[in-house]
């Protein structure tokens, strides 16, 4: 989770191509490290063992940062891509499950990924549409297809990959994208 | 926030194909097939019973809707798929050019497995594994993963594609079986029945249940159907999707998000609050989810409300989880085709702050010709879909 870290995360690059690739336009991007300073991401209240719902927020609330005022009414969804969920907490569970214990009820409220996509709606006020999906390419279609659809102006796409490995290290990037017309 | 989204172009909500269902495959605590489920929900008795399948001696709640045994997850789902494919009349030419979104939980094994190995077990080799194993395309092939509402969000997306001419034909299959993770989860989470049964939108509800759960539904161009000849069980003739903007796991007391999401499938499907038969609720049981959605549907269809027959399967077959969606639009479809609207089973009196047109005691005669199937999930995510019966 430590160690060297790159300047030009490959999972925002990667959603930024396929936006291109899906006719998208990206208006604000973001991505988790982006500077030595990304070391340990801000813990979020209420969700707890891992970093995979603090990460997505991270990223998410940068790029809403960085996209400006969005004026009123704006229909915004929320696309979540992750190929293996929160793997962290759910070990956890399954090794307390395995030794005849107890889960916190913590846990529960974190057991989806869209969990935390309630924490940012409520703090964004985001209405549209909430998708969790496992793979990049995935996501952006169903991005094209929430607007072509007109179920959202512009949809949020966040990608998040958390360690599973001693030698990985946790990863997550974001994009503001909507139709080029 | 409760009308429709003020800047999205409404003419665009409709795309020029129809997705019609051609195929449909099943399993419930009540058996394999979708004749059993069909046997079972019309019999109005709940297939709840103590879990047998693995140790609940240190949970509160210790009942779940489970079918015997010790199903494997994948080898259920390509039961699923095979059984929806055969339906529909599938040639393995038609199957190869056919791809699969799959909404799971994840991959049974990946929390017990080594560090090492877990990232070969993501939900996109899960889907692309029960693809290959039914002869469905690679190509196109995803997996969704968003909790309660992953199955209908996974449906609406194949209608909606297939309405944008973007593919002829999409199997969407979901899946989850009982486990021993999620029902400790549960169970820590204080959510489930303490007095072993679900009774949505009754005086005296205690919470959900979960229980066993697979689907499949081949989704068509109706133009592809009849070229093959194929007869179309019903129309997918809307959907609608939305979010509560409120809370991480609580729904909107006035159940905005679900409102909006139910507006914008009855806008799709071009029908009034008036022309819906049936609604098979998400109804889970729950304290403060159940008069959400009973204010949602008061908010979404005005006086119509009074009318329309409402009840919540998950009553029966319990809380599937990822599975939900496809497992209660089949209900949804079976029962509509049989003539009979299933009952709001457990049932024990009138709760004010859920006053809706209920099903109650048995199976009430009907035949709708439009019925709708409503899920919500974590995170304020709620999906409306809207069945055409022929």
């Amino acid at each position: 989770m430590t160690g060297a870290t790159p300047i030009a995360p490959s999972g925002l690059a990667r959603l930024q191509a396929a936006a291109a690739a899906a006719g998208l336009a990206v208006s604000a991007a973001a991505a988790w490290p982006e500077s030595d300073d990304d070391r340990q991401v801000r813990p979020l209240a209420g969700f707890i063992v891992s970093t995979f719902s603090p990460l997505l927020a991270e990223v998410a609330e940068r790029v809403l940062r960085r996209s400006g005022e969005r004026p009123p009414g704006r229909v915004t969804a929320l696309v979540i891509v992750t190929a293996l969920g929160d793997v962290t907490s759910a070990a956890q569970v399954a090794e307390t499950v395995d030794a005849g214990g107890r889960v916190g009820p913590l846990l529960f409220f974190q057991a989806v990924p869209n969990a935390v996509a309630g924490y940012l709606a409520a703090r964004w006020d985001i209405t549209g549409p909430v998708v969790c999906v496992g793979s990049i390419a995935a996501g952006l279609d169903v991005s094209r297809l929430l607007i072509d659809d007109a179920d959202a102006d512009e949809v949020l796409v966040v990608w998040v990959d958390v360690a599973v490995t001693e030698e990985d290290r946790d990863q997550a990037a974001a994009i503001l994208a909507a139709g080029t017309s | 926030m409760t009308g429709p989204p003020a800047t999205c172009a409404t003419a665009a909500r409709n795309g020029a194909g129809v997705a019609v269902v051609t195929g449909t495959g099943a399993l419930s605590a009540y058996g394999r097939g979708t004749e059993a489920l069909l046997a079972g929900v019309m019999s109005g008795r709940p297939a709840f019973a103590p879990v047998q399948r693995f140790d609940v001696t240190r949970r509160r709640v210790r009942v779940a809707a489970a079918m015997p045994g010790q199903p494997a997850l994948p080898t259920e789902l390509i039961g699923v798929v095979r059984e929806a494919c055969d339906e529909a009349g599938l040639a393995a030419s038609a199957r190869a050019r056919t791809a699969l979104f799959l909404a799971v939980h994840g991959d049974p094994r990946i929390a017990r497995a080594p560090a090492g190995g877990r990232r070969r077990l993501g939900t996109e080799e899960l889907a692309a594994a029960v693809a290959a194993a039914c002869g469905l395309a690679g190509r196109g092939t995803r997996s969704y993963t968003s909790g309660c509402v992953a199955a209908s969000t996974a449906v609406a997306d194949a209608a909606a594609t297939i309405a944008r001419d973007r593919a002829v034909r999409i199997v969407v299959a979901a899946g989850y079986l009982v486990e021993t993770d999620q029902f400790a989860l549960f169970d820590a989470g204080r959510v489930l029945a303490d007095d072993g049964q679900v009774r949505p939108f009754s005086a005296g509800r205690r919470g959900l249940l979960l229980g066993d759960g697979a689907g499949a539904v081949v989704v068509e161009r109706g133009e592809s159907a009849r070229e093959r000849r194929a007869p179309a069980l019903a129309r997918l003739a809307g959907w609608g999707r939305a979010g509560d903007a409120y809370h991480p796991c609580q729904p909107h007391p006035e159940g905005r998000g679900l409102a909006r999401a139910v507006r914008a499938a009855l806008h799709r499907a071009g029908i009034g609050a008036g022309q819906l038969g049936y609604v098979n609720a998400n109804g889970s049981g729950s304290r403060d989810g159940d008069p959400a959605e009973a204010n949602a549907l008061r908010l979404a269809l005005g006086d119509a409300v009074a009318d329309v027959p409402v009840s919540s399967t998950k009553s029966l077959h319990g809380q599937a989880l990822e599975a939900a969606g496809v497992l209660e639009l089949i209900v949804t479809l079976l029962a509509a085709r049989k003539g009979m609207l299933p009952a709001n089973a457990g049932f024990l009196g009138p709760d004010d702050a859920c006053r809706l047109n209920l099903v109650v005691g048995e199976a009430a005669p009907a035949v709708p010709r439009y019925a709708m199937s409503l899920n919500c999930a974590f995170g304020g995510a709620n999906t409306a879909l809207v069945l055409g019966l022929p």
